[in-house]
């Protein structure tokens, strides 16, 4: 199952790059999120490290939303979809192979956003970086795992672009919500309090919705007319 | 190679197929014949395993290794290359086919010279015989073809026959939906018709009583399509 998604993981990441377009539309979203924000600050004003923090996961959460939704139209064309339902490997390693590239996608976007933060709202890196880290990796798995989980349930792109948009965001929220804390941390001179809390919070939900987008991922997929 | 007992498929309140009982043996190339909306597409592709019955049970007698499926869908990237698309389909199903392999497939199909061309390029009938690439590889024991010359020209049309009789002399049980009687029935050792939701014929192809319709009338070009 490894070696499959590891297949189907680096196969979307070479019709990503051949395409480009789609990608760099999420990130241009993004850096935009954070540009017409700092405008909106008084001169010489500096955002607050929540603020800053928010904005990091705002822009995360679109390009993510965007990415599986460009990951899951690669099979619509030619209905590789079902070739996929038919190749000898667990229906699993679509999921994982998905998410794996929607993780790559995600880090490489969140590598221009943070830069991108601390230039144009002026936000220092704080002493709080490594928690900040490790929230980010519980906080991208989590994303990326129910991103591809949500992104395979609507067949057909129009469908699929506004099912995943309703419902990924309320799901995200206590996700969400852990990642704003460790990038706080991570723009802050003090380190905020309760971290290991929201580091806890981070680990269970991933925990929790990976397990079910396992057992749940055949279901979604499996579906066909 | 293949058994189907009472199996029945429903999509809500309509009932697409009902009762159906079939056994397809190795070496053997059936054609399934019905009428537009007959449910044939649906029936190879509860074979496949791509629908699930909603009464009834499907017995493939092969690994999912050994099943080929060919449809109207070519199953291929367009953002890849013809070598690149055999190559992750190859890895899917676990092989370990070296670039020369790949390139023999190509060649087999007539497109070594597009090996480095991206498929999203390729007109119909150079995808479906990149698709036809992509099943022989495999050297299925089970092949189901869904119209698989829609859109092929005549060359491209000889060659997919002639490389699905190879396939049959070897021992690979072939199923394969057919419109265009005249070219496919002499190939075929037996009929499946569908009409009414069930099969109405299943047997001998020499013996169907829709080969008779078929027989050109005096002084008038030949050939049913169904």
């Amino acid at each position: 199952m490894l070696k499959a998604a590891w297949l189907i993981a680096k196969k979307d990441l070479c019709l990503v790059m051949a395409r480009g377009g789609a990608w760099v539309q999420s990130l241009l979203l993004g850096l935009l999120l954070v540009f017409v924000f700092s405008l909106a600050l008084p001169p010489g004003a500096q955002a607050t490290a929540q603020t800053a923090a928010t904005l990091f996961w705002l822009a995360s959460a679109f390009c993510q939303v965007l990415a599986f939704n460009m990951l899951y139209a690669l099979e619509d064309p030619t209905q590789a979809r079902a070739g996929l339902r038919l190749a000898p490997v667990p229906v699993q390693a679509v999921w994982l192979g998905k998410t794996l590239c929607g993780l790559i996608l995600l880090v490489a976007a969140q590598a221009v956003f943070f830069p991108a933060l601390m230039v144009f709202l002026a936000q220092p890196l704080g002493p709080g970086w490594p928690v900040f880290l490790a929230l980010l990796a519980l906080a991208d798995l989590g994303l990326a795992g129910l991103g591809s989980l949500l992104g395979a349930l609507a067949p057909g792109q129009a469908a699929r672009e506004s099912l995943l948009s309703v419902i990924i965001f309320p799901v995200l929220v206590p996700l969400l919500l852990a990642g704003i804390r460790g990038g706080e941390a991570a723009f802050s001179t003090a380190l905020p309090e309760g971290l290991t809390r929201w580091i806890g919070l981070a680990a269970a939900y991933d925990a929790v919705f990976l397990g079910a987008a396992l057992l749940l991922f055949p279901f979604v997929f499996g579906d066909d007319r | 190679m293949l058994t189907l007992r009472g199996v029945s498929k429903r999509f809500g309140s309509r009932t697409v197929l009902r009762g159906i009982d079939l056994t397809l043996d190795a070496g053997t190339l059936a054609l399934l014949v019905g009428p537009n909306g007959a449910g044939k597409s649906t029936l190879l592709r509860l074979m496949a395993g791509l629908l699930a019955p909603d009464a009834g049970t499907v017995e493939r007698g092969c690994a999912d290794t050994e099943l080929a499926y060919l449809g109207h869908a070519t199953f291929l990237y367009g953002g890849l290359t013809a070598l690149e698309n055999l190559a992750f389909w190859e890895g899917l199903y676990g092989g370990r086919s070296s670039e020369a392999e790949l390139m023999a497939a190509l060649k087999r199909v007539g497109l070594e010279r597009f090996a480095d061309v991206r498929a999203g390029v390729f007109s119909r009938g150079m995808a479906q015989r990149l698709n036809l690439a992509r099943v022989l590889l495999r050297a299925p024991r089970l092949l189901l073809l869904d119209e698989p010359g829609t859109g092929l020209d005549a060359r491209s049309l000889t060659m997919l026959r002639a490389e699905v009789a190879a396939l049959r002399a070897k021992g690979t049980a072939v199923i394969w939906i057919s419109h265009d009687l005249t070219g496919d029935l002499p190939m075929a050792d037996r009929v499946l018709e569908l009409a009414n939701r069930t099969l109405t014929y299943a047997g001998p192809a020499a013996d169907w009583p829709g080969r008779t319709a078929m027989a050109p009338a005096a002084g008038t070009a030949g050939g049913a399509t169904c």
